[in-house]
């Protein structure tokens, strides 16, 4: 869909054709910009085989399927089942636990995604030392490169009881008597990863912001300075409107990835105690599909993934066009 | 060093990467070669035996294989020589079992040319991905077929498909145990400081632990930790659930309870003694005895912790916490290894570890992406024959081992002192011990034609695989192996019905949703159980097991039951109702 859509505004504003020409016209112009059409080809043509084509594989939700003599498919041999995978999915408690889970890790996740990132790269511009400044957000995106299995076994040694640095500082500062075991208790377990996202991802996400923010016209906080604006007053009325078309872009499309999130962070941080607040959507279709052969079962969830993410998708871009006039589609 | 701009650190990066790529790509390039020495099935048995055109099979092991080091150790090399063969292996990783892995490859269908799939062969079978060995082995394997002789019965898959899709090869044919892995886990200085007590039921195992962290409440200026299990993923079940057996005398059937007169199966944590071994660790986690971390911690911090020689006692297998036992040899801290102890909850139960379970096992597949079936059944054979035997578990004449004037074959003192210091180095090296999963063995206490044992494992080299404290803990309880002290095989009959944790399940219909189910209930379940207090215990255990049956415990035994039947008289020949 976004790969499409410039092209056809771009059509748009080279040709306003008049109505009745339109069929015409639009063949002109195709002509004329015969090479252009013919450059994007190649990526149609990628688009379609790895997105569209293995689209085919959803028929698997409404088949019994087992997997053919060594060959992808034999079609033909599978038995349909129609919706029954559908069925026992929305029939499985543990289905509407999970669904719990994802829901609210995501919805966290895109609040502190957001607002921390947001805050951090303004104050960092607001920052004079142009090297203290650059050496900060190098220094704050690095973790973007450490892997989650590492940010898993620093994370789990920080809330240890023996010796984690967490439980230590509460200790010195007299809040707690005894060490708590953090990662024992479930309630807490979305706010720890939530917490490690956000170590770990925001200099990276301010990354954009701050580029947003290069880009605003330095008149413009003259022009307020001039008016007696502060600083906050320039934060607030200048900085944040000025990147506000990134923020709806990337908060759209976030909202898109809101049930998607992966399972990378779930499945290392959690263990057998909290797994009632750590699976997530993902590692159900992993554990009770395709981990104990059910394939037709793990499709069926990643179609139910697939068609929420699209009606998310297209909620949040309508909500947002209404509100800011501004949209990815 | 200052970075005058990132682009400079970037190219940098980019240049050692690239530099790293490069290397490792070198590596691979003998792969190229493969094919070429294709031989047809209708050859003459003596000409192929001597084809050794190089040629390349690829692997996937479902274990972890740490030590693994692409056949450029000295025995590696050596068999690449011999053969031609080059073994391109690909092993699982962390706390290993391939279930994931194994599930791709069977919904892909790309595997590749032979695997070792521990419990998921059926997977692949049912995708119809592995080929069926009986006539290969009955043409071109004489060492593999001489190995089971009587035994072959038991390679077969099942009573509706009699193919044998795998054969044998993470236990030896014909092996007697001289060593014992498995029990109740004490550090030798432990039992030294107490002048080497009778350590027979979990009582006996708590007052010891207790005693000496009340005396000695830290090591090497850390806290000492009296108990502690791993109950990472799997590792539960080797831990913590499968002790609860073993402590109240049943053997080990995976999940399962076998009735040994009706077979009838249960989940074995129905068994009332069972929920006593339970509410054992559940006081002694109130007494502070068994580690807090227990439940949490993953199975590199377990690792980590019995490395730095703090953790008094363990319930586990050698095998669980071998690496860390070696650090702590290769440190020299000897008197931080363990002892092994037939524990039980009281003294009524008998230790059941060394029931045999018969030729029963996991083994190597050949999958249908193998173009020279052949060839690398031809392979599996040479590693089979004698020679091929006494490589993997000696190494290489000359240099890992000599032999004497009697005809013995000696390992001399400096490769010994190697192999239980530095025995990660040496493995890696050597490569001896590397192979052994690869092909079908003898296990210990059999004899070659040359009256050697094939194993480096008998009584004498075992006991010299000792350290010092631990020879000092043995003689101080009058045994000369750790085997000594627990019940040995000739105890009980073998289990007519094999190692029911390699008894292939039903891959459709609802057996593997509720097996699931009560997995992930038994996981979440027991933990909370042996963690809560103890007044509470009772609730807890019994609303796990209500629980259980709520999930359809009840019908997925049923089905089982009737699997065991099934085996008994694929097995026996009995007829069983």
């Amino acid at each position: 869909m976004e790969t499409l859509s410039p092209n056809a505004a771009a059509n748009e504003s080279v040709t306003p054709a008049p109505q009745k020409k339109r069929g015409r016209g639009a063949w002109k112009t195709i002509l004329q910009q015969k090479y252009l059409y013919l450059m994007s080809v190649p990526f149609i043509i990628w688009l379609f085989v790895f997105n569209y084509l293995p689209l085919m594989g959803w028929t698997m939700a409404f088949q019994n399927y087992k997997p053919a003599k060594g060959s992808y498919l034999e079609f033909s041999e599978q038995k349909w089942v129609g919706l029954e995978n559908f069925i026992k999915l929305f029939q499985d408690d543990r289905f509407y636990l999970v669904l719990r889970n994802t829901l609210a890790m995501s919805v966290m996740g895109i609040i502190a995604g957001f607002v921390i990132p947001i805050a951090f790269a303004i104050f960092l511009n607001e920052l004079k030392g142009k090297f203290f400044k650059r050496t900060v957000q190098t220094v704050s995106y690095l973790p973007h490169f450490v892997s989650w299995v590492v940010v898993a076994g620093i994370v789990t040694k920080m809330l240890s009881i023996e010796g984690g640095v967490v439980n230590d500082i509460l200790m010195g500062l007299g809040f707690i008597n005894e060490p708590i075991q953090f990662m024992a208790k479930g309630e807490w377990f979305w706010g720890i990863v939530t917490a490690s996202d956000v170590w770990k991802e925001t200099g990276w996400n301010a990354i954009i912001y701050l580029a947003a923010i290069a880009g605003i016209d330095k008149e413009l906080y003259e022009a307020a300075r001039v008016d007696g604006a502060g600083r906050f007053r320039q934060m607030w009325n200048i900085t944040l409107p000025g990147i506000r078309t990134t923020i709806s872009v990337l908060l759209i499309m976030s909202i898109g990835h809101l049930i998607g999130i992966g399972f990378e962070k779930q499945f290392q941080l959690s263990n057998s105690l909290v797994t009632d607040y750590s699976e997530v959507l993902d590692l159900y279709a992993l554990e009770y599909g395709i981990k104990i052969s059910r394939f037709s079962y793990g499709t069926a969830i990643s179609i139910f993934t697939s068609v929420v993410s699209i009606l998310l998708l297209l909620t949040a871009n309508g909500v947002m066009k209404k509100l800011t006039k501004e949209s990815i589609m | 060093m200052k970075w005058k701009n990132p682009k400079s650190l970037a190219t940098l990066m980019l240049a050692t990467a690239l530099l790293i790529g490069g290397c490792s790509g070198g590596n691979n390039e003998p792969s190229n070669s493969g094919n070429t020495g294709k031989t047809g099935s209708n050859s003459g048995n003596e000409q192929a035996a001597e084809d050794n055109s190089p040629i390349t099979f690829t692997f996937f092991g479902a274990d972890a294989s740490p030590n693994w080091n692409n056949m450029q150790d000295e025995v590696g090399k050596y068999i690449t020589e011999k053969t031609g063969v080059t073994i391109q292996a690909e092993f699982d990783v962390g706390a290993g079992g391939g279930e994931n892995k194994i599930q791709l490859m069977a919904a892909s269908g790309e595997v590749p040319d032979f695997i070792f799939a521990k419990g998921n062969l059926s997977n692949l079978v049912d995708a119809g991905l592995i080929i069926d060995l009986a006539p290969l082995i009955e043409e071109h394997a004489p060492n593999l077929k001489k190995i089971y002789s009587e035994n072959m019965n038991r390679l077969k898959y099942s009573n509706e498909d009699q193919s044998i899709y795998q054969i044998v090869t993470n236990m030896g044919v014909g092996q007697q145990y001289f060593d014992a892995g498995g029990g109740f886990e004490i550090q030798q200085r432990v039992l030294k400081e107490f002048g080497y007590p009778e350590i027979r039921t979990v009582k006996d195992f708590e007052d010891i632990l207790k005693k000496y962290v009340e005396k000695y409440p830290e090591t090497d200026g850390q806290p000492t930790i009296p108990l502690t299990l791993n109950a990472d993923d799997w590792r539960i079940m080797i831990s913590v659930t499968n002790p609860a057996f073993l402590a109240t005398g049943a053997p080990d059937d995976g999940e399962y309870y076998v009735n040994p007169e009706t077979y009838e199966a249960q989940l074995h944590y129905k068994r009332p003694e069972e929920k006593e071994y339970f509410r054992w660790l559940n006081h002694m986690y109130a007494e502070g005895l068994l580690d807090k971390d227990t439940f949490v911690q993953k199975d590199d911090q377990y690792k980590a912790k019995i490395a730095s020689g703090r953790v008094l006692g363990l319930i586990d297998q050698e095998w669980g916490y071998q690496d860390a036992e070696n650090a702590l040899k290769t440190a020299g801290k000897d008197e931080y290894t363990y002892a092994h102890f037939p524990v039980t909850l009281t003294e009524e139960y008998v230790d059941h570890s060394f029931q045999s379970a018969g030729v029963d096992g996991a083994g190597i597949a050949i999958t249908t992406a193998a173009e020279d079936p052949v060839r690398l059944i031809k392979f599996l054979d040479w590693l089979a024959s004698d020679e091929g035997q006494v490589l993997r578990n000696w190494g290489i004449e000359g240099k890992h081992y000599t032999v004497d004037e009697n005809g013995q074959r000696v390992i001399p003192q400096e490769i010994q002192d190697r192999k239980v210091n530095d025995a990660t180095n040496f493995a890696k090296e050597t490569g001896i011990g590397q192979y052994r999963t690869f092909s079908a063995w003898y296990g210990d206490g059999v004899k070659d034609s040359t009256g050697n044992y094939y194993t480096t494992n008998f009584p004498e080299q075992i006991v010299a695989g000792y350290t010092e404290a631990e020879k000092e803990t043995l003689a101080a309880y009058n045994a000369t192996t750790w085997k000594d002290l627990f019940p040995g095989e000739d105890e009980f009959p073998a289990k007519e019905w094999g190692a029911l944790y390699n008894m292939p399940v039903p891959t459709d219909g609802d057996y593997q949703v509720i097996y699931q189910k009560t997995q992930d209930i038994i996981r979440k379940r027991i933990p909370e159980a042996i963690l809560t207090s103890p007044e509470n215990f009772d609730k807890v255990y019994d609303d796990f097991l209500a629980e259980l049956d709520k999930a359809g415990a009840k019908e997925m035994e049923a089905e089982y039951t009737e699997l065991v039947k099934k085996r008994v008289s694929l097995f026996t020949g009995k007829e069983i109702q």
